[in-house]
């Protein structure tokens, strides 16, 4: 057992955030001691999220800020796309955003908890079209991982036998929320082109479990939830795994290096005390790495050693590379014919209600699309808490322009594509080896650039969802624009994965099916890195799975009932 | 003072309603406007008497990464004159007069948000900051030229001959008025932003959450299926 402040433990645990917390909380339910480090400083849901507090309350009517990117009300603490003293590089033509927050439970605290699963082919995206690379794992085998951690986190949508996201077991879903009037419109106009609309898959509560409250249909989840029914690590893991005694969290804890012992065993990990600059090294049995996929790569890459030069487990060189995040575009317009409507509460549960799976799985086999890789549509419109930008677009003055902003109030429709990429050789990340942090930390460089099959994927995605709009009876108002000029940057929809991937083979693979690092037995990751492919479906309830697998696998090892 | 406006606006179908909007991205449900780079300085034409002040922009105190976002509170001074306040003040009753509707602009305090606004040491402000400003001169300029006084003296109907000519997007196809229609149109977005974003501005558009709702979600009253239908049934075949 190693020891810290008094503590004593065996496993340490990098990050609070979707792995991490669900790391902590398997392994101190299975016995385990665990002392977990958080670079970002405590963070109080209950006390601290502002739940009800309106626009005029905030500078600015909360607009956004270079100090708050995501408004004023969001969730982030120190963070955002830029957090100071911390910068990171892009290799010249590169945009690339990465977005962080400095905070216990990560970017769980303020994500939009749309949480949908993957499915068969998913798993299999190589054997399925010849592109990408199959991962180590079936649906047989994460299915039932699904239903139990949906299950633990809780997350509302429904069965409906759609293709795409495939069905829970019996009883494993909350109810899903009555779709509103924008999104029934939606619905019967989609349908008209073929295009289903499915519930929403939201790990948001709308049945209380435990001390866990439901939805009370109101108040932004970005900013948090101080009753607990949007999931975030802050109300649920970590105060679960906190109860059981076995576990200690140090904040304001940045870990800069993993050690390795003679044996070629990780044997703790240094982290700098914010507070006061200070290098702390603790030792550890096991150390676990849920970071978030690009911090875990840094870190990795940053612990060389005689044995491991160019960093910690990285004898495959994939370490850092396989950087993947979800494409993005969005389109918007209005529908003429939903000015002026009758008045109601559109709030519900904050998110979407009912969205667009991916839908041509036909097309994609049979050729007739240019790409080979599915998205969905977020979307949205509604009677919204009137922001800064209510009045663009109106002309004129007086009563006349007024009467503009009441009357197209609730009209706006946006559609929002979030699809899967393919892995590329252009995407990846590696330390830049002339710039450090404040903490004199090797930062990281970022290369990046989508294929073909993006940007054709893009361009589907603008051509369908005009016509989606169209179908509403609305007018686009958004630049016709082609894939390429339509696709936003890398890292700006935040579900980078991929930079440690497992895999069955150690030389182009990092870790094994459960996390553990092929060359260090006793390090493991338990985040987004580990993802092979990022199916268009967003990337947490996945990474919330896998790490309760394989945590599970690794408390089975210490406890040693494991044949 | 209300019903002077009204009949000079037609109420435009607006195919460019929200056009602005087109640079919005939505992140896990989230509406983040991206902070883009400063637009394009439009070169003055030598038929416009646009000032174009330069303005050291404020760098003073701003709220950080890590403000108590539950008990708000701004950082920065404000920094109008008061002739800059008055003036706008009186741009606040003309462009969002009281109504049947709601209150005016000013009895919500909007003067003071636009204040705030151009007052606020983040790029995108500075940048509205040197435009507001530049308008507020050019409105004076343009009123001297006009009926040699300035903007506040002039009567009711010579402040609403110069607003004529600047209040609509499509004026900005003349040189000699494009940045002050730029300017207008910014003020504008304050204005109404400012008055609809207030407690009697939200009530004033109806807005209804906000409160909590007990149980499952309602969903859409009666009435409002009752118009989906009829929206349904109108749909393009
Ligand atoms: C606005 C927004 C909306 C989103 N919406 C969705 C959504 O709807 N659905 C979805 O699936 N995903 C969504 N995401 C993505 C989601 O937040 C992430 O996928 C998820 O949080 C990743 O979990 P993680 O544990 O890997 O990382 P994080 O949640 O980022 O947690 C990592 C933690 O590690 C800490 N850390 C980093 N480096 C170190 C270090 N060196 N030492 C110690 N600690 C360190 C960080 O401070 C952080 O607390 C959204 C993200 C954002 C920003
Ligand atoms: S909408 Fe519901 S889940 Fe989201 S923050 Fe409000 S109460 Fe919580």
């Amino acid at each position: 057992m190693a020891s810290f402040d008094g503590f004593e433990y065996e496993v340490v645990v990098v990050g609070s955030g979707a792995g991490g917390g669900m790391a902590a909380h398997i392994l101190t339910e299975a016995g385990a001691k665990v002392l977990m480090l958080e670079a970002g400083r405590d963070y109080d849901p209950y006390e601290e999220t502002p739940m009800f507090n309106t626009n005029d309350e905030a500078p600015l009517r909360g607009v956004s800020t270079s100090d708050k990117n995501f408004g004023y009300y969001d969730a982030t603490v120190d963070g955002g796309w830029q957090v100071p003293g911390e910068p990171y590089t892009t290799a010249e033509g590169t945009e690339f955003l990465w977005w962080r927050a400095r905070m216990l439970g990560g970017r769980t605290n303020h994500f939009g908890r749309i949480t949908p699963r993957f499915n068969a082919r998913d798993f299999k995206p190589f054997s399925q079209d010849g592109m990408g690379t199959d991962w180590p794992l079936d649906y047989e085998e994460v299915g039932p991982w699904y239903d139990q951690c949906e299950k633990l986190i809780g997350v509302s949508g429904a069965n409906v036998g759609n293709e795409d996201i495939p069905d829970s077991a019996e009883g494993v879903l909350q109810p899903p929320a009555a779709p509103r009037v924008y999104e029934i419109l939606c619905e019967v106009a989609a349908k008209k082109l073929g295009i289903p609309l499915i519930p929403m898959r939201r790990a948001v509560l709308t049945r209380a479990i435990d001390e866990r409250e439901a939805c009370f249909n109101a108040t932004e989840c970005g900013r948090g939830c101080s009753i607990g029914a949007a999931f975030q690590t802050t109300t649920s893991l970590l105060p679960w795994a906190n109860k059981t005694g076995n576990l200690k969290i140090v904040t304001d804890a940045m870990v800069k290096e993993v050690h390795l012992n003679d044996e070629g065993m990780a044997s703790g990990v240094t982290f700098v005390n914010r507070k006061n600059k200070e290098d702390v090294r603790v030792d550890a049995s096991v150390v676990i790495l849920a970071a978030s996929a690009c911090e875990t790569a840094r870190l990795m890459l940053n612990s060389k050693s005689e044995m491991f030069p160019t960093g910690i487990a990285n004898s495959s060189g994939q370490v850092g590379r396989n950087l993947m995040d979800s494409t993005g575009s969005d389109i918007s317009g209005y529908i003429p014919a939903l000015r002026g409507r009758p008045k109601y509460n559109e709030d519900g549960l904050a998110g979407n209600h009912i969205f667009i799976p991916w839908w041509d799985y036909e097309g994609q086999d049979n050729g007739t699309l240019k790409f080979k890789r599915g998205y969905h549509f977020e979307f949205g419109g509604g009677f919204g808490a009137p922001g800064m930008g209510i009045a663009d677009g109106v002309d004129g003055y007086g009563k006349s322009a007024k009467e503009a902003v009441r009357f197209n109030y609730g009209s706006n429709f946006y559609m929002a594509l979030r699809g899967e990429m393919v892995e590329n050789e252009n995407c990846y990340c590696e330390i830049d080896d002339k710039v450090k942090d404040k903490w004199g930390i090797p930062v990281l460089k970022f290369h990046w650039k989508w294929s073909q099959q993006e940007i054709d994927q893009a361009e589907h995605g603008m051509e369908w969802g005009g016509k989606i709009i169209e179908a509403m009876g609305g007018v686009v108002t958004s630049p016709k624009r082609t894939g390429e000029e339509a696709i936003l940057a890398g890292g700006q929809i935040i579900h980078e994965v991929g930079t440690t991937r497992m895999g069955d083979d150690p030389k182009t693979s990092v870790t094994n099916k459960w996390g553990q690092t092929w060359d260090v037995k006793n390090l493991y990751v338990m985040d987004g890195s580990v993802f092979v492919s990022n199916p268009h479906k967003n990337c947490t309830l996945t990474i919330l799975t896998l790490a309760m697998k394989n945590a599970t696998y690794l408390a089975q090892q210490l406890n040693g009932d494991v044949s | 003072m209300s019903n002077n406006y009204q009949s000079k606006i037609s109420r435009r179908d607006g195919i460019k309603w929200l056009g602005s909007l087109a640079s919005v991205v939505v992140i896990g449900g989230v509406t983040v406007a991206c902070d883009g780079p400063a637009p394009e300085a439009i070169p003055v034409d030598p038929s416009s008497h646009w000032p174009d002040l330069k303005f050291e922009p404020i760098t003073g105190p701003k709220y950080g990464q890590d403000p108590k976002v539950a008990e708000p509170t701004r950082p920065w001074s404000l920094t109008f004159t008061s002739a800059q306040r008055n003036l706008v003040a009186q741009l606040c009753d003309i462009l969002c007069p009281a109504d049947e509707g709601g209150p005016s602009a000013n009895d919500v305090g909007v003067p003071e948000v636009v204040d705030e606004w151009i007052s606020a040491p983040y790029s995108s402000q500075q940048q509205d900051r040197v435009l507001i400003l530049n308008g507020l001169q050019w409105l004076d300029d343009e009123a001297n030229r006009r009926f040699g006084r300035a903007f506040l003296a002039a009567s009711n109907d010579e402040q609403i001959a110069i607003l004529d000519d600047i209040a609509f997007k499509a004026q900005a196809s003349k040189p000699e008025f494009i940045h002050a229609v730029q300017f207008f149109d910014k003020l504008r977005t304050l204005v109404l932003g400012g008055y609809f974003t207030s407690p009697e501005g939200v009530e004033d558009i109806g807005y209804m959450g906000n409160v909590p709702i007990m149980g499952d979600y309602p969903g859409p009253t009666e009435e409002a299926m009752a118009h989906l239908e009829e929206v349904i049934t109108n749909l393009p075949a």
